[in-house]
């Protein structure tokens, strides 16, 4: 086969793959994203949470004497330290969840509840996610070392 | 003192290694035994003195010397030996201390294929791996120095976090990072192409076992570090599309296409230009990795807490490493002239090609959907997270044409010369294959996608075991004795039907594991019983145990199976009082077909406990594949050693 219609034959086909590949990833991004929030960004975004049909991940500290267990289901309040959101949870928390450990909620609202999907908690107990980080430098709360 | 002596010897290294790189560069055009000689000997030099050094810090973790930060940081006199050990590298400093140790003993080996490797390539792939070395150890010496001394010597460590103190993960960064920096040695033997303008056959086929064995440690890596996740974060998963998790896999899966793709150069001599970029990207995703891990940029599930300033060292050497040689890349690749003679659509080349093109474009979605967050929140300041389903979405459809072709290339020869009896091999493959799929769905016919993985699944392991009978019949070959099967096979490609099948043993695992599981919560008290399907569970009772450094409160579960007792598990809490936090060990009873997964969570007497509990069929399929996997590529680096010697006796 001579060499011009090897050439050919190749960037076409890489053109195909990488466009369908483009196309992919340009479809899973729009269903598949997961927005950030803070709960004080949720009050003043959505003053009514049920606004928010997706699913969603707030971010925060847990709210000191908020914490409830009940049937295996936790109860809690999500503070950035200027707003809070209540947290509906019924599966094992991580074992760096305590009162006012930084974490990650994710999940959706329901009457006003975040009923969580999961409870994210790091594997260090001196860790904060970096946008909870944010969140309370922002509120002026932050207690940790100067980022 | 003796700290002091390894913060010496690294400061002396890092000047050898200065004076190396200069040496080099002043003598880049000279290829005389001299010039080689100078460099093999600094090179081994290097190395000698960052083994002392690693070995000193070693030594101050095992005597715990809480005079030095990062011991009283991460150690305890309390901890076993072993993790006072592996505490060395589960830090920053130390971890870095690993990577150059690491590093140091890859060039240490090349250097020693002195009478294989033309002199000129040698040289430069020295220099190049002595110029990364430089660059890690400034970043130890100025920004994380490990041994740093305390100004007020404490009473005991702070100990290392208790999820760390575990053998899966005392052995996970070590392999990980033999895989990572492994491939710094085909990255030098790219750039050492570039430089000396000379590449032919033999230039891959020097190359490629260290391809081989970088992929291999990645593998066992990887899974590990998946293994370690399963059963110690006590989440039932084994994979969770995290930052951290996608930084070690974008290279692997560059690592892969490159393994396969510089074997195509050494048979055919093409690609030339293809394999070098490749070379180049596998070890700056290496280096990527590291950035992410390190910097503490993008939320990981696996976060420790990390330092920004040191992630943009990395970055800097990150721009280094890889805009340098793409530059070279740019200017030099026109020199290289590849065999044109022939190209067959039908080849086996054209099939690795083709599985090259998706493995590279499966990483470029890794990499976009592991980097997109951090672009939207520099861009509009959105944060967002990239979860399961958008890998689910992308990464899947681009690897299932993958595993099509796997099965089939293996069949195919290479080049024009033979015509491809294949027919045979295909309907006997794609008749199994449906009477496979078509078994599946009568398990359940509900999930298409249960179908589809668990159908590629069984093609590529037929494909692997009829390539293996065809081969045997076709070779009239008595295989009575198990030298002969030894015989045979070492002169055939073994290792990669053990690779390929170790693919195949891991979508077994992922189909049963994805599509077949059973998790629920409940909350039990002692005496009561838990029924699922034909398995049944007693609640016997808690009791609270001490341990080396810890409590713990355990229970105990009877498994009964159709009334029979199977056996009994122990979930359990566990209090760590001198790093004051909580660990859940999970008791996971594993056979052949599946995991019995229990989660001890919250309770008391008086309320009961609330248990998480899964059934995960087939998950062990999941590392034993990529065991398969790891041992396939040793397997084809001692072929290829004894086909040489053999090459070496004939001649």
């Amino acid at each position: 086969m001579n060499p011009k219609y090897r050439r050919l034959i190749i960037i076409v086909f890489i053109t195909l793959t990488l466009g369908l590949a483009t196309k992919l990833i340009l479809m899973a991004l729009e269903e598949n994203i997961i927005y950030f929030f803070t709960p004080n960004e949720i009050k003043v975004k959505y003053g009514n949470k049920q606004d928010i049909q997706k699913k969603i991940r707030v971010g925060g500290l847990v709210l000191e004497n908020s914490v409830i267990k009940k049937d295996g289901t936790t109860k809690f309040n999500i503070t950035d330290r200027s707003h809070q959101i209540e947290v509906l949870f019924d599966g094992p928390l991580p074992d760096l969840f305590r009162e006012g450990q930084g974490i990650v909620v994710e999940g959706m609202f329901q009457n006003n509840k975040l009923i969580a999907s999961q409870v994210l908690a790091k594997h260090d107990e001196n860790y904060m996610p970096p946008e909870v980080a944010d969140a309370l430098i922002k509120n002026g709360v932050w207690q940790g070392e100067k980022k | 003192m003796i700290p002091e002596i390894g913060h010496i010897l690294l400061i002396l290294t890092f000047v050898a290694s200065i004076l190396q790189v200069l040496f080099w560069c002043f003598n880049i055009k000279k290829s005389d035994d001299i010039t080689i000689n100078v460099l093999i000997k600094s090179t081994f030099i290097n190395f000698v003195f960052i083994l002392f050094s690693f070995g000193i810090l070693v030594y101050s973790f095992i005597i715990s010397d809480f005079s030095l930060v990062i011991v009283s940081d991460n150690s305890h006199t309390l901890k076993p030996l072993i993790y006072k050990i592996s505490g060395t590298w589960g830090n920053h400093e130390g971890s870095l201390m690993l990577w150059i140790l690491i590093l140091s003993f890859f060039t240490f080996l090349v250097s020693r294929k002195k009478h294989q490797i033309p002199y000129k390539l040698l040289s430069s792939i020295i220099g190049i791996q002595t110029i990364i070395l430089c660059l890690f150890l400034s970043f130890i010496l100025f920004t994380s120095n490990p041994f740093e001394r305390l100004n007020v010597l404490p009473i005991d460590g702070n100990g290392l976090n208790p999820l760390l103190q575990d053998p899966g993960l005392a052995l996970h960064p070590p392999l990980l990072y033999f895989g990572y920096v492994g491939l710094s040695v085909s990255f030098s033997f790219a750039v050492g192409a570039l430089i000396t303008g000379e590449i032919n056959k033999e230039w891959a086929r020097q190359m490629r076992p260290w391809i081989t064995i970088a992929w291999s440690a990645l593998t066992i890596g990887i899974a590990l570090g998946s293994w370690w996740a399963y059963y110690e974060l006590g989440w039932g998963g084994w994979w969770f599309w995290d930052p951290v998790e996608n930084a070690s896999f974008m290279p692997w899966l560059i690592a892969t296409a490159l393994l396969h793709s510089v074997r195509i150069l050494e048979v055919r001599f093409i690609l030339i230009n293809w394999t070098i970029l490749l070379s180049i990207l596998g070890f700056s995703f290496s280096l990527l990795g590291t950035f992410i891990v390190r910097s503490g940029l993008l939320t990981s599930v696996h976060a420790f807490a990390s330092d920004p300033s040191r992630g943009l060292f990395i970055l800097i050497i990150l721009g280094i490493a890889t805009g340098g040689p793409l530059i070279l890349y740019a200017t030099k690749t026109s020199l290289f002239k590849e065999d044109k003679s022939q190209f067959n659509i039908i080849s086996k080349e054209s099939a690795l090609l083709i599985n090259n093109l998706f493995l590279t474009t499966a990483a470029a979605t890794v990499l976009i959907g592991t980097l997109y967050p951090l672009f939207l929140d520099a861009f509009n300041g959105n944060k967002i997270s990239i979860g399961p389903a958008y890998y689910n979405a992308t990464f899947a459809p681009i690897m299932a044409p993958v595993i099509l072709l796997m099965a089939i290339a293996p069949f195919l020869s290479w080049g024009i010369k033979k015509p491809n009896k294949i027919a045979k091999k295909l309907i006997f493959l794609s008749v199994i294959t449906f009477l496979g799929g078509l078994g599946l769905f009568m398990i359940d016919e509900s999930s298409l996608f249960s179908i589809i993985c668990g159908s590629l699944a069984i093609w590529l392991l037929t494909g692997v075991i009829v390539d293996l009978t065809f081969q045997i019949k076709a070779t009239n070959l008595r295989l009575n004795s198990f030298k002969a099967i030894f015989l045979y096979f070492s002169k055939n490609n073994l290792g990669v039907h053990i690779a390929h099948m170790g693919v195949a043993v891991f979508l077994v695992g992922v189909t049963g594991e994805q599509f077949y599981k059973t998790e629920f919560n409940i909350k039990k008290n002692v005496g009561d019983i838990i029924n699922v399907g034909n398995k049944s569970l007693i609640f016997d009772k808690v009791e609270t145990l001490p341990g080396p450094n810890y409590k713990s409160e355990t229970a105990t579960f009877t498994l009964l199976k159709n009334k029979k007792i199977i056996d009994v598990l122990k979930p359990e809490k566990r209090f760590y009082p001198i790093e004051k936090s909580q660990t859940t060990e999970a008791a996971i009873l594993s056979d052949f077909w599946g995991d019995t997964y229990l989660v001890l969570g919250d309770g008391n007497k008086e309320t009961g406990w609330s248990i998480r509990v899964y059934f995960n069929p087939l998950i062990s399929w999941i590392w034993g594949g990529a065991g398969f996997m790891a041992l396939g590529g040793l397997v084809s680096i001692l072929q290829s050693r004894k086909s040489r010697k053999k090459l070496k006796n004939a001649i």
